[in-house]
């Protein structure tokens, strides 16, 4: 006995390495903060209050980019208006013609973003809306733009975000003009890329990138970003596309919260799927 | 005033639980920093890790063993606070704890951090801390360990040192008065 105190003391510093070693891994294994239950209602509500205390700090380069930005929106805007004014005449003609179901209007729910961690690669924003307003974890946020992230935590009057730019993100995606799809993800810095497109296939710079209806969590055709450069991977049978989101997430500062959840059956239908089929994934 | 600024200087020097205490708060206060008000001093979304000076700190300051131990309570507390994968941070910082406790020689901690050895251990621990935080990190990502760690793991470090300049003399003119 005396032996083995001796050891421990000789050697506390390596076994309380190695303890709290394993106590880490035990915890990474636990997994995100969603699975810690009311506890995080706490925390996400904590820390919504404490960046809602200081959210009128102005950050004068993010309004100078965002101002920049908003012109060269507001020019595309106005060309795209005069565009879609005749497309959707012509729309609601050939639907009509066709009998295909009008598209589905979501209910948004308008928020503004309080708290942003885009800082050291953990990009999470606070929204001011929460389960009272009727938001709720697995809804997606978008802006004018185009796709923002999804709700990952909520609490009574906060919600937390979790953006694109995000080492978590898969988004299941197509290419608008070529119908072609892949799987939206993130490499680091502010680009993301489209995965798992085959070489064969049609993609372009330039190309616009939307969300695809395969997807459970985000709803279709919401804008995602612009293919800036197409290449082919190194030994691999796949193209790599780089992606510029359309969202400029340094400059966030208002979003909606689109009211739309997975559909029930669906996924239930998809589930019983999977167990029979291990090796299918869906993004 | 001196008199009782003196006082209360010798009791944070001699009893440990306030030292803790003072530990502590400092810690929830560096973390409520971190998530509110860091972002403003970001340059290309690269921000200090206060927290990580705090563990180097309180390592040179009590040595290894409750280095390693602060290291890990700091990092949990910050995956808890900041919605990082729990533990991810517990682990990069209880490492960092263990290797500035190496530094760690009684009596001497004020001159290890009033001088340039402190930013040195910073950035050895710091590196040490990034190369294990970011090698988790991009484990789900199917991407390059190496090239992720360089852009951010190295430019972190580097702001993490560059930062800790200000304890480092703030400690250096306490040391001269």
């Amino acid at each position: 006995m005396r032996r083995f105190i001796d050891f421990v003391v000789r050697f506390k510093n390596y076994i309380t390495l190695g303890t709290l070693v394993v106590m880490s891994f035990a915890f990474m294994s636990v997994g995100s903060l969603s699975q810690l239950g009311g506890f995080r209602a706490v925390i996400v509500g904590s820390i919504g209050w404490m960046q809602s205390l200081f959210a009128w700090i102005p950050n004068p380069v993010a309004l100078k980019s965002e101002n920049l930005a908003l012109r060269e929106l507001n020019l595309q805007l106005a060309v795209e208006s005069a565009r879609s004014r005749q497309s959707m005449v012509e729309n609601a003609t050939l639907r009509k013609m066709l009998e295909l179901p009008a598209y589905t209007d979501y209910h948004l729910i308008a928020a503004d973003v309080i708290g942003k961690t885009t800082t050291q690669s953990r990009n999470y924003a606070t929204i001011n809306k929460g389960i009272e307003d009727g938001v709720q974890e697995g809804m997606c946020c978008i802006t004018d733009a185009g796709l923002v992230g999804i709700v990952i935590g909520t609490s009574p009057h906060f919600a937390v975000l979790q953006l694109l730019l995000n080492r978590d993100t898969r988004v299941s995606a197509k290419v608008q003009r070529t119908r072609v799809d892949g799987i939206i993800q993130w490499e680091g810095e502010t680009f993301l890329v489209l995965k798992n497109v085959p070489r064969s296939l049609d993609v372009q710079a330039g190309d616009v990138v939307l969300t695809s209806s395969y997807s459970q969590k985000y709803p279709a055709n919401i804008v995602i970003g612009r293919a800036t450069q197409v290449s082919e991977e190194a030994n691999s049978l796949f193209r790599r596309v780089v992606v510029e989101p359309a969202v400029n997430f340094a400059t966030l500062e208002q979003l909606f919260v689109v009211d739309t959840r997975p559909n029930s059956e669906r996924v239930a239908l998809e589930r019983r799927t999977d167990e029979r089929l291990p090796q299918r994934s869906t993004p | 005033m001196a008199l009782n600024f003196d006082l209360h200087r010798s009791q944070f020097v001699t009893n440990p639980a306030l030292r803790f205490v003072v530990y502590a708060v400092v810690a929830l206060l560096l973390n409520v920093v971190h998530v509110v008000f860091l972002r403003f001093v970001a340059v290309s979304s690269v921000t200090p890790d206060l927290l990580l000076i705090l563990t180097v700190w309180i390592a040179i300051v009590e040595g290894q063993f409750t280095g390693m131990i602060a290291g890990f309570l700091a990092g949990l507390l910050f995956d808890v606070v900041s919605a990082d994968v729990l533990g991810s941070n517990a682990l990069a910082k209880t490492a960092a704890g263990f290797v500035a406790g190496y530094f760690w020689r009684e009596g001497y901690a004020m001159q290890t951090i009033g001088s340039y050895r402190f930013l040195l251990v910073v950035a050895l621990a710091g590196g040490v801390h990034n190369l294990l935080y970011y090698f988790f990190y991009v484990r789900p990502m199917q991407i390059s360990f190496g090239m992720f760690f360089l852009k951010y793991g190295v430019a972190t470090t580097l702001y993490t040192t560059v930062a800790a300049v200000f304890p480092m003399l703030y400690v250096n003119r306490r040391k001269d008065q």
